[in-house]
C-alpha cells in the first residue's frame, strides 16, 4: 500500500467497510424484488454507483485485487443497467458472492486474513458468462413521441434506456416543469422525487436555460408513469409545478434519434446539472471518499461549489472513550462539590453562599448528565448494520442445505453501542446457523406435520431499560428439555438429584456449556449445542447473557440481553468484609434481606429458598478471604442482604454486609500486573478517590460452584 | 539531610508521558553501572535507607486511599485513582522480607513506570536527593555473602550511605 499516513488508511477502511455494508444491504433488497420476478433500476444504480466507487477508493490505495474485482463487476453491472444483460438469480448469486470476496479482501488489506486470491480468480471467470447479453431492441418506439429533439440529443445512454423500456411497458410519458428557489433546490428536488418515485419513474432532468429569475432554477423533468394525468396532478401538484403529458406522435417518424439541430440546452449550461452524474467519465475524482450518492442540481447553474454536502464526521471510538473518561472525571468532581455544598448547608453563617452553591451544583449536575447522554448517543448505532451481515449469511447457509427460509427482522433501527456491534455478528450468524441447520426441518419433513415448506426465522430487537433485547426465534422442530438433560446427565454435568429441582429453562441452559453435545443418543438433536459455549462466552465478555427457550415442535426462541453501552455501567455499590465492591446491574436479578432462619446447610454448603427454587448462597468476603462484619446492633446482627445474580444457567446469592446503592460508573481495566487476577471485571473511582473494584460475576459464579461455600482462602492467583 | 525534592524535575500525572509510558516497550528501570555522578532519591523501606535514581520517579505522592485488590498477588498493596489514572500500588516489603512499618503521614507513593505499566511504590518515608560520583558507589558483593536481588548496588558519600534499589524483582508480580 503506498504510505497515505495511518489516518488515511483508517479512513479508507471505514469507507470500503460501509461500502461493503451499504452493497449487501443493497443487493438483499434486490435479491428479494428479483425473487418476484420484478427489477428496480434504481437499486441496481445504487449497486453500480457503490462498485464504483469502491474502483477508485481502492485502486487510489492500491488494493489492486479490489480494484480488478470492482472493475469487472462494473461492466457486469453497466451492462445490467442499460438493459444490455438479465438480472437473474445466478446473476445475484455472483454479486453476493463478490460482496463476500469484497469483505474478505479488505480484511486481508488490514493484515488479518490470507488474501482470497483463488475465489477472486474464479469469480472473474465465472464473469463471463453469467449474464446473457441482450440485444437492445424497441428503439423505434421513442420516436414516436412528442419529445424535443435537444432533450433526446442529451439522454445518456442510460436514461435512453430506461426511456425505452417505460415506453415499451406501455407507460405515459409526463414532462413537468418545475421551478426551484437556488437556495433551496437540493432538499426540494429531493422531496419532489420522493413523491414522485411511487407514481413512476424519473428518466431525467435538465435545467431550462430561460434564466427569467436569476435565484430560480427551472427544470424540464421527464417521468414515465402507469398513472393517469390528473392522477399525477393531485399528487405531484404545487404551485411551483407544470405538468403535461408527452403525446404520440400522429406518424411516427423513420429515425429513432433525430438528429437535433438546434441543440436547446449548451453544454456549459447543463454542466453537471440535472443529468445522471456520467460515472464512467474522470474516475479518479468521481471516487473521492464520499459516501454521499452523487447529488444533482448542487452544482446548478453556475454556482459551481465543491463545499460538501455532507454534514458528518468520522470519529475514532477511541477518541468518545477519552470524553467519556473526562465526563467520569467531572462527575467525581460534581460529587465533591454536592459534598461542599452539604458543608455548607450545616454552617449558618455560610447559609447564602449555600444557596449559590446548591444552584451551581444543580446546574453542573444537569449539564454533566446532558454532555454524558450526548456522548453516548454518538456511540450508538443501529442494530441494523449487522442484521444486514445476518441477512446474507442466512441466505447462503438456507441455499447450503437447502431450506428455504424467510427470515423477518423487526427493531433493526435498535441502537446499541458501536464496539457491540462489532461483536455481535460471529454470535448471531453462529446462531442462524444452529437455527437453520438444526431448528428448521427439511422441506418434506415440514410437510409432514403441516408446516409451509418455507421456514421462518424472526430476528426481532428492541430495547428494555438500559438493555437491548435480541431474539432468534425459529419454527423449527424446537428443542426437548428432556433429552438435554439426558445429554447432561450422561456426560456429567449434572447429577439425578440437581436434576430432579431444574426447570426446564435450566435444563436448555446446559445447552451453552462448553463440550456439550447431544450427539451420542438422539440424532435429531445433533450438533444443536455445539458452538453455543463460543457464544455464550462471546456475549458475555460484552456483559450480556444469552438464553434460549423452545416449544417442542413447534420452535426455538434463542435470546441475548446485552446493555446498551459498555462506556457507562449500572452497578449496585455494596460492601462486604469492610471492602466496597460494585455489582454490575445487568449481572444482578435483585437484592434481598438475608433471613437466617432460611438458610439451610446441605452438604456443607448453604443454600435459602427463594421463589420455590433452591439458591445457593456464598458469602462475598469468605471467597476474597475477607471477615465478614459481625457487628451487632441493639443487640443483633446487623442485617445482611443477598444480591442474586445469575449468568446464563448459573445462579447464586453473594451474602454481603451493606448495600450503599445503585450508581453509574465508568469502568476502567486494571493495570497488567493485575490481569490475571480473577473475579474483576475493573474498577472506578468512587469519589473521594477512593477505588471500588468492578465484580466479574461470571467468574465469580464460577469460583463459587467449584469452591462451595468453604471459609478457605481462594488461590491467590488463578 | 538535603533539599525536599518531592515537587521538583517530577512528572506530574497529567503529563503526557504518563499515558505514552503505558505505549512504550518495556524500559530499563535501572542500569548499572552508572557511567557518571547519579542523583538518587533517598526513601526508607524496612527502616533501612535506599535510593533510586531520580530520573526513574515520575512523582511523589502523598499518602492516597488505597483498594485492597483480594487474590492479588504478593506485593500488591492495591489500587489508587492519580488524578482519573487507576494505578496499582506496591508494597516492596513483604517480598523482600523487610519489617513492615505501619502506614503514617510520612508515607509516600513513587510513581515509577514499569515499561508496562505506570505503578506506585509504597515507602516509608522520603530523606530527599542525594548526588554520587560513580567512585562512591560499590557493588552489592560488598555487603558480604550472597547480594540481595532487589540490591543494585551501595552508595555512599560525606553525608550518608545507602542502597540502591534494584526494583526489577518488586515490579515483577505476575
Amino acid at each position: 500500500m503506498p504510505d497515505l499516513g495511518d489516518k488515511a488508511r483508517e479512513d479508507f477502511f471505514s469507507e470500503a467497510q460501509e461500502i461493503v455494508d451499504g452493497l449487501s444491504g443493497d443487493l438483499l433488497r434486490l435479491d428479494e424484488i428479483v425473487r418476484r420476478g420484478d427489477s428496480d433500476a434504481e437499486l441496481v444504480n445504487d449497486v453500480f454507483r457503490a462498485v464504483h466507487t469502491m474502483k477508485g477508493l481502492s485502486g487510489l490505495f492500491g488494493v489492486t485485487m479490489m480494484s480488478g474485482l470492482s472493475h469487472e463487476l462494473e461492466e457486469l453491472l453497466d451492462d445490467l443497467r442499460l438493459g444490455r444483460a438479465e438480472l437473474t438469480s445466478g446473476v445475484m448469486d455472483v454479486l453476493f458472492r463478490a460482496v463476500d470476496l469484497f469483505g474478505r479482501i479488505l480484511i486481508a488489506a488490514r493484515g488479518d486474513g490470507p488474501e482470497p486470491a483463488d475465489e477472486v480468480k474464479e469469480l472473474l471467470a465465472s464473469l463471463g458468462n453469467v449474464a446473457d447479453t441482450k440485444a437492445g431492441g424497441g428503439a423505434g418506439v421513442v420516436a414516436q413521441y412528442e419529445l424535443d429533439p435537444g432533450v433526446l440529443g442529451v439522454l445518456t445512454e442510460y436514461e435512453e434506456h430506461r426511456l425505452r423500456v417505460n415506453l415499451q411497458a406501455q407507460n405515459r410519458l409526463y414532462r413537468l416543469r418545475v421551478a426551484f428557489p437556488l437556495a433551496t433546490i437540493d432538499t426540494a428536488l429531493d422531496e419532489l422525487k420522493a413523491k414522485a418515485r411511487p407514481q413512476g419513474e424519473i428518466i431525467t432532468y435538465l435545467p431550462v436555460g430561460d434564466g427569467g429569475d436569476p435565484d430560480a432554477v427551472e427544470l424540464e423533468i421527464l417521468l414515465a408513469s402507469k398513472v393517469a394525468e390528473h392522477d399525477l396532478l393531485s399528487s405531484l401538484a404545487a404551485p411551483n409545478v407544470v405538468i403535461e403529458e408527452v403525446k404520440k406522435r400522429p406518424l411516427a417518424g423513420s429515425s429513432d434519434r433525430l438528429s437535433s439541430g438546434r441543440p436547446v440546452f449548451a453544454e456549459a449550461e447543463i454542466g453537471t446539472g440535472g443529468k445522471m452524474p456520467s460515472l464512467r467519465a474522470d474516475e479518479s475524482r468521481e471516487a473521492r471518499p464520499s459516501q454521499d450518492e452523487p447529488s444533482p442540481g448542487t452544482h446548478g447553474a453556475g454556482t459551481m461549489s465543491l463545499k460538501s454536502v455532507s454534514q458528518t464526521v468520522r470519529v475514532d471510538i477511541r477518541r468518545l472513550d477519552h470524553l467519556m473518561n473526562i465526563v467520569g472525571e467531572l462527575a467525581i468532581v460534581r460529587g465533591q462539590v454536592e459534598r461542599l455544598a452539604e458543608r455548607t448547608r450545616a454552617t449558618p453563617q455560610l447559609r447564602e453562599i449555600n444557596a449559590e452553591v446548591q444552584r451551581l451544583h444543580r446546574a453542573f449536575e444537569r449539564h454533566l448528565t446532558q454532555m454524558q447522554n450526548g456522548i453516548l448517543e454518538v456511540r450508538m448505532v443501529p442494530l441494523g448494520q449487522v442484521f444486514e451481515k445476518l441477512a446474507r449469511a442466512v441466505r447462503q447457509i438456507s441455499r447450503e442445505v437447502d431450506k428455504p427460509v424467510n427470515l423477518v427482522v423487526t427493531g433493526a433501527e435498535t441502537e446499541i453501542d458501536k464496539l457491540i456491534v462489532e461483536e455481535l455478528s460471529d454470535p448471531l450468524v453462529h446462531m442462524m446457523r444452529n437455527a437453520i441447520d438444526h431448528g428448521i426441518e427439511s422441506r418434506d419433513g415440514r410437510m409432514m406435520v403441516g408446516k409451509p415448506t418455507v421456514g421462518t426465522i424472526a430476528l426481532n430487537a428492541f430495547q428494555k431499560g438500559n438493555q437491548v433485547v435480541i431474539e432468534v426465534e425459529d419454527d423449527g422442530r424446537g428443542i426437548d428439555p428432556k433429552a438435554v438433560l439426558a445429554a447432561a446427565l450422561r456426560l456429567g454435568f449434572t447429577t439425578q438429584d440437581e436434576a430432579a429441582l431444574l426447570g426446564e429453562k435450566e435444563m436448555l441452559s446446559f445447552l451453552f456449556s462448553p463440550g456439550f453435545t447431544t450427539r451420542a443418543e438422539a440424532t435429531h438433536l445433533s450438533g444443536r449445542g455445539v458452538g453455543l459455549d463460543v457464544v455464550k462466552t462471546n456475549i458475555g465478555r460484552l456483559g450480556g447473557v444469552v438464553g434460549a427457550s423452545s416449544d417442542l415442535g413447534i420452535g426455538t426462541k434463542m435470546t441475548i440481553t446485552l446493555p446498551i453501552t459498555l462506556a457507562i455501567m449500572s452497578v449496585l455499590v455494596l460492601e462486604a468484609g469492610g471492602h466496597t465492591f460494585c455489582m454490575p446491574l445487568a449481572s444482578m436479578e435483585e437484592a434481598i434481606f438475608l433471613d437466617p432462619r432460611e438458610v439451610r446447610k446441605v452438604e456443607g454448603r448453604e443454600v435459602m429458598t427463594q421463589r420455590g427454587q433452591t439458591l445457593p448462597l456464598v458469602r462475598l468476603a469468605h471467597l476474597f478471604g475477607f471477615e465478614e462484619n459481625d457487628d451487632m446492633r441493639r443487640g443483633e446482627p446487623m442485617r445482611k442482604y443477598v444480591v442474586i445474580v445469575s449468568v446464563g444457567p448459573k445462579r447464586a446469592g453473594f451474602v454481603v454486609d451493606r448495600l450503599q446503592g445503585q450508581q453509574d460508573i465508568v469502568i476502567k481495566a486494571l493495570g497488567r500486573s493485575l490481569r490475571g487476577v480473577r473475579g474483576f471485571a475493573g474498577a472506578t473511582e468512587l469519589g473521594d478517590q477512593r477505588v471500588g473494584l468492578v465484580l466479574d460475576a461470571g467468574a465469580l459464579l464460577d469460583d463459587a460452584v467449584t469452591l462451595g461455600e468453604s471459609r478457605q482462602l481462594p488461590e491467590a492467583r488463578a | 539531610m538535603s533539599r525536599d525534592v518531592s515537587r521538583r524535575n517530577m512528572v506530574k500525572a497529567g503529563d503526557p508521558r504518563l499515558a505514552q509510558a503505558i505505549e512504550r516497550e518495556p524500559s530499563a528501570v535501572l542500569r548499572l553501572p552508572i557511567d557518571g555522578p547519579q542523583e538518587c532519591l533517598l526513601f526508607l523501606l524496612g527502616n533501612d535507607p535506599y535510593a533510586l535514581p531520580i530520573g526513574v520517579i515520575l512523582e511523589i505522592l502523598k499518602l492516597m486511599p488505597i483498594t485492597t485488590v483480594p487474590r492479588a498477588p504478593e506485593g500488591v498493596a492495591g489500587l489508587a485513582s492519580v488524578r482519573g489514572q487507576l494505578i496499582t500500588v506496591l508494597d516492596p516489603r513483604p517480598k523482600l522480607g523487610l519489617p513492615d512499618r505501619p502506614q503514617d503521614r510520612k508515607t509516600r507513593i513513587l510513581l515509577v513506570d514499569s515499561g508496562e505499566e505506570i505503578m506506585g511504590i509504597l515507602v516509608e518515608e522520603v530523606r530527599g536527593v542525594q548526588r554520587f560520583e560513580p567512585s562512591q558507589i560499590e557493588p552489592p558483593q560488598v555487603l558480604g555473602g550472597e547480594p540481595p536481588a532487589h540490591v543494585a548496588g551501595v552508595a555512599r558519600n560525606e553525608e550518608s550511605w545507602c542502597l540502591l534499589l534494584d526494583l526489577r524483582p518488586i515490579l515483577e508480580v505476575r
